[in-house]
């Protein structure tokens, strides 16, 4: 598991209040919006407000976000790819 | 024959202009007035589309809602050719009350209390009121962007009741930095304007404005329009989405057609909700279209005026009826290619066309929605008459105090203990599972445990239908915690969830969804009057055949924001916060007690103490029927209370014990709806217990069995508990 994997995952933890959830049980492959966390569509823009301050990565359109939330590692990807100044 | 409510006189301002002629040769040119936002100075970017209204007088130290509401109510109450003596109630949606004022006074951390006095919402309803003088209930409704419908169907519900000749009604909101952030946040904001119904289309503007209605049951020489019926409900669905199907917009537009006695055939025109959020305009769509076979000619004015929230379902009403007036009809500003998936054809160009009966939608968040019926006068046969319904009997108890829940509570009161303070989040969401309130903050956590507790002490397994919830200053952690990110942030990244949470009417519609209750759900906000609103509420807009229904009162302590707004909270002063919950039916067989509002009026009417007196049956009634009078008197109108309870006594002759309940619960806004509990947990055990009253057990027996809650200051209020 990567740095920024991991760091989401406590990043996430912390800003939806998933009190359940510990990083360690945390499966950045299982589904994430629409699944048994309870994710919704407000908590996406939570997300998305959070990859905004953080990375510096917009994510604009509710269509695109509901594939890039579809699981963590899927949005670390998209993070990943469109950092400022990334390579890929 | 039941009794017909006429439309006497409107009074509007919005971004179109000032005055009825203004915003009718704006409709007539199909002009669209959003603009990029100027009203305040942005930190960053280029300011975003809105509806701001132009030109509005300045005047000292009122801030904008205040202004605007009563630039909208002089006209309504000039334009009637006779206007009458005296109104007997102001109902006023409204979700931003002075806020853009105290957004500027927290970011200038501006710690003198009397600048904020015009912060809550309340206190646009009672300026109205003084200055029109007004000495009724002056209302303040609070269901997000439904509020100005539903405060104008709450008129008509007092109206056609007979317990008032003449009310005005309407809605108002000013721009303002939470709702202009805060919807952006949300990405419910289009950068290229607003364009309804257009399948490019991106979702709304943020506006302001404001609307009046004077509305009578007593015919004047010439009537613009008649009010023939309104529908509410609520989609217990999601906290700021609509049903996707349009479930909860379906049942308003039905209950509003059926409450006017109209089939959909016979509505000429509908004024959409249609905001231009793609998620809006499909669920609404899609409601037409199952109500109505061939749908009549419709459009949204939106695309002209943006979306001015509270004030847009008054606003609309005024349109409405302009249209049934001059036989006009608003084209759907701003959409070029109707969505081919909403199955809707929008009027392209204003017209001219006889229009008999116009339906009016306005949907909000928290699923708050609210239908209005607006025809020609007389034009239609007049509503059936309705018998009386049953009071109110409270079958269901709960409350969270300094001390904790309801056990927790009354075991201090037992002992003649207070219990004013601030129970840890942990104690006041015990029972609510960890998963459902993740997101939620005080207010809302407080809320829920209420109605959960409430409802199970009930002991009805069916669930409650209809929420009326009344909070002073509505959730203060939220609204704090929004804008204290955006200012900390350089107003780049605001909490979508904060802005979601901060609305007063958040917890009532998380307590819809919780219960599935879509029946009316009302949020009330009358300073240290709204429990009594919300009960006000719940008896007048509960129906006969809802099975049980929840009414609440509920306020948070915070930290920051309460000594700043809460005029009774002086340094010093233990903060405080908690509510009640009643589970209601209409049923007397099982309940606990019975309970009634004989009484609210402003207390600078003259005879008012009289008054009081007459309403509870007067001297002798009055002298055999309570046990135990509990006084509300808020610190900040403790001289006045105290003297008007010292009046009263006196008047009455009033031997019973008489307790200062704000000693126990602490101050804040919504202290009467712990009182209540009080009194309702006397009755249920049949005393009062004696160290309560620093003296023997009180038993509650004989014809002497009543208790009497009064709200004193500002206004005067009655609640009565007694046995079935």
């Amino acid at each position: 598991m990567n740095t920024l994997t991991a760091e989401l995952k406590v990043k996430i933890i912390d800003i939806l209040n998933l009190q359940d959830l510990s990083p360690e049980n945390f499966d950045e492959n299982d589904r994430l919006v629409g699944g048994a966390l309870g994710i919704d569509s407000i908590d996406v823009l939570e997300m998305v407000v959070m990859v905004e301050k953080d990375y510096g990565v917009v994510i604009n359109s509710q269509e695109v976000g509901e594939k890039i939330f579809s699981s963590l590692a899927s949005l670390a990807e998209y993070i990943k790819e469109n950092t400022p100044g990334s390579s890929s | 024959m039941g009794k017909r409510v006429y439309i006497a006189g409107l009074g509007i301002i919005s971004p179109l202009g000032e005055g009825l002629a203004a915003t009718e040769e704006a409709l007539r040119d199909n002009r669209s007035a959003i603009r990029p936002l100027d009203l305040f100075p942005l930190l960053h970017g280029e300011p975003l589309p809105t509806g701001q209204v132009r030109g509005l007088a300045e005047q000292s130290d009122l801030p904008r809602t205040h202004r605007l509401a009563h630039n909208a109510a002089l006209q309504a109450m000039a334009s009637c050719s006779t206007p009458p003596d005296l109104i007997d109630a102001i109902i006023l949606g409204n979700t931003t009350g002075g806020i853009l004022t105290t957004e500027a006074l927290l970011r200038a951390k501006a710690s003198n209390k009397e600048l904020y006095r015009y912060h809550g919402l309340n206190s646009v309803a009672e300026y109205l009121a003084q200055e029109l003088g007004c000495r009724g209930m002056a209302l303040t409704v609070s269901t997000a962007c439904s509020s100005g419908a539903v405060a104008i169907a709450m008129a008509l519900e007092m109206l056609r009741s007979g317990q008032a000749k003449t009310v005005l009604a309407g809605g108002v909101d000013s721009l303002c930095r939470l709702t202009y952030f805060g919807f952006h946040s949300l990405q419910l904001v289009d950068r290229q304007g607003c364009h309804p119904l257009d399948a490019d289309r991106h979702g709304m503007a943020v506006a302001e404005g404001a609307a009046m209605l004077l509305l009578t049951t007593e015919k004047p020489d010439h009537p613009l329009a008649e009010l023939l019926g309104a529908g509410l409900s609520c989609d217990a669905y999601h906290p700021a989405a609509p049903h996707p199907e349009g479930r909860g917009a379906l049942m308003a537009m039905r209950t509003a057609l059926a409450d006017a006695g109209l089939n959909p055939t016979e509505i000429s025109y509908i004024s959409l909700h249609g905001t231009g959020t793609p998620e809006n305009d499909l669920a609404e769509a899609k409601a037409v279209n199952t109500l109505f076979a061939a749908p009549p000619p419709l459009s949204s004015i939106k695309g002209a005026t943006g979306h001015s929230l509270a004030a847009s379902g008054a606003i609309e009403a005024v349109v409405a009826t302009i249209a049934v007036a001059k036989d006009f009809l608003p084209a759907n500003t701003g959409c070029q290619n109707p969505d081919p998936a909403l199955g809707l054809t929008p009027l392209r160009q204003p017209t001219t066309q006889r229009t008999t009966a116009v339906l009016s939608n306005s949907f909000g968040f928290g699923g708050n929605n609210g239908c209005l019926v607006i025809t020609k006068p007389d034009r239609f046969s007049p509503p059936t008459p309705r018998r009386d319904k049953a009071g109110l009997a409270i079958h269901g108890y709960s409350c969270l105090t300094g001390a904790g829940n309801t056990a927790a509570t009354m075991s201090l009161l037992a002992q003649g203990l207070p219990f004013a303070g601030t129970a840890d989040l942990g104690s006041i969401s015990a029972n609510l599972p960890p998963n459902l309130v993740r997101r939620l903050k005080r207010l809302p956590r407080m809320t829920l445990s209420l109605a959960l507790s409430a409802h199970q002490d009930s002991g009805f397994e069916a669930k409650p239908a209809a929420v009326f919830m009344g909070t002073g200053w509505g959730a203060l952690s939220e609204t704090h915690d929004f804008l204290t990110r955006l200012a900390d942030s350089g107003e780049q990244f605001p909490s979508p969830t904060d802005f979601v949470g901060s609305v007063h009417n958040g917890p009532a519609g998380q307590t819809a969804i919780l219960f599935g209750a879509t029946g009316a759900n009302i949020t009330t906000s009358g300073g240290d009057y709204s429990f009594e609103q919300a009960l006000f509420a719940a008896n007048l807009m509960m129906e006969e055949g809802q099975e049980n229904a929840l009414v609440l009162g509920a306020d948070e302590g915070h930290q920051v924001l309460s000594p700043l707004l809460d005029p009774s909270i002086a340094p010093g002063t233990l903060l405080a916060d908690g509510g009640g919950a009643f589970c209601l039916s209409r049923q007397k067989e099982g309940a606990h007690c019975l309970v009634r509002l004989p009484f609210y009026q402003s207390s600078a009417t003259e005879g008012c103490v009289d008054s009081l007196i007459a309403a509870l049956g007067g001297v002798q009634a009055l002298q055999g029927k309570y046990a135990i009078l509990l006084a509300g008197i808020p610190a900040a109108a403790r001289e006045e209370g105290e003297e008007q309870l010292a009046r009263f006594i006196a008047q009455a002759g009033l031997q019973a014990p008489v307790i200062r309940y704000r000693e126990f619960t602490g101050e804040f806004a919504s202290a009467a709806a712990v009182a209540a509990v009080m009194a309702v947990s006397f009755l249920t055990s049949g005393k009062v217990p004696g160290p309560f009253v620093s003296g023997d057990d009180l038993a509650l027996e004989g014809n002497k069995n009543a208790i009497l809650v009064l709200g004193l200051g500002r206004y005067l209020s009655a609640m009565e508990f007694s046995r079935p």
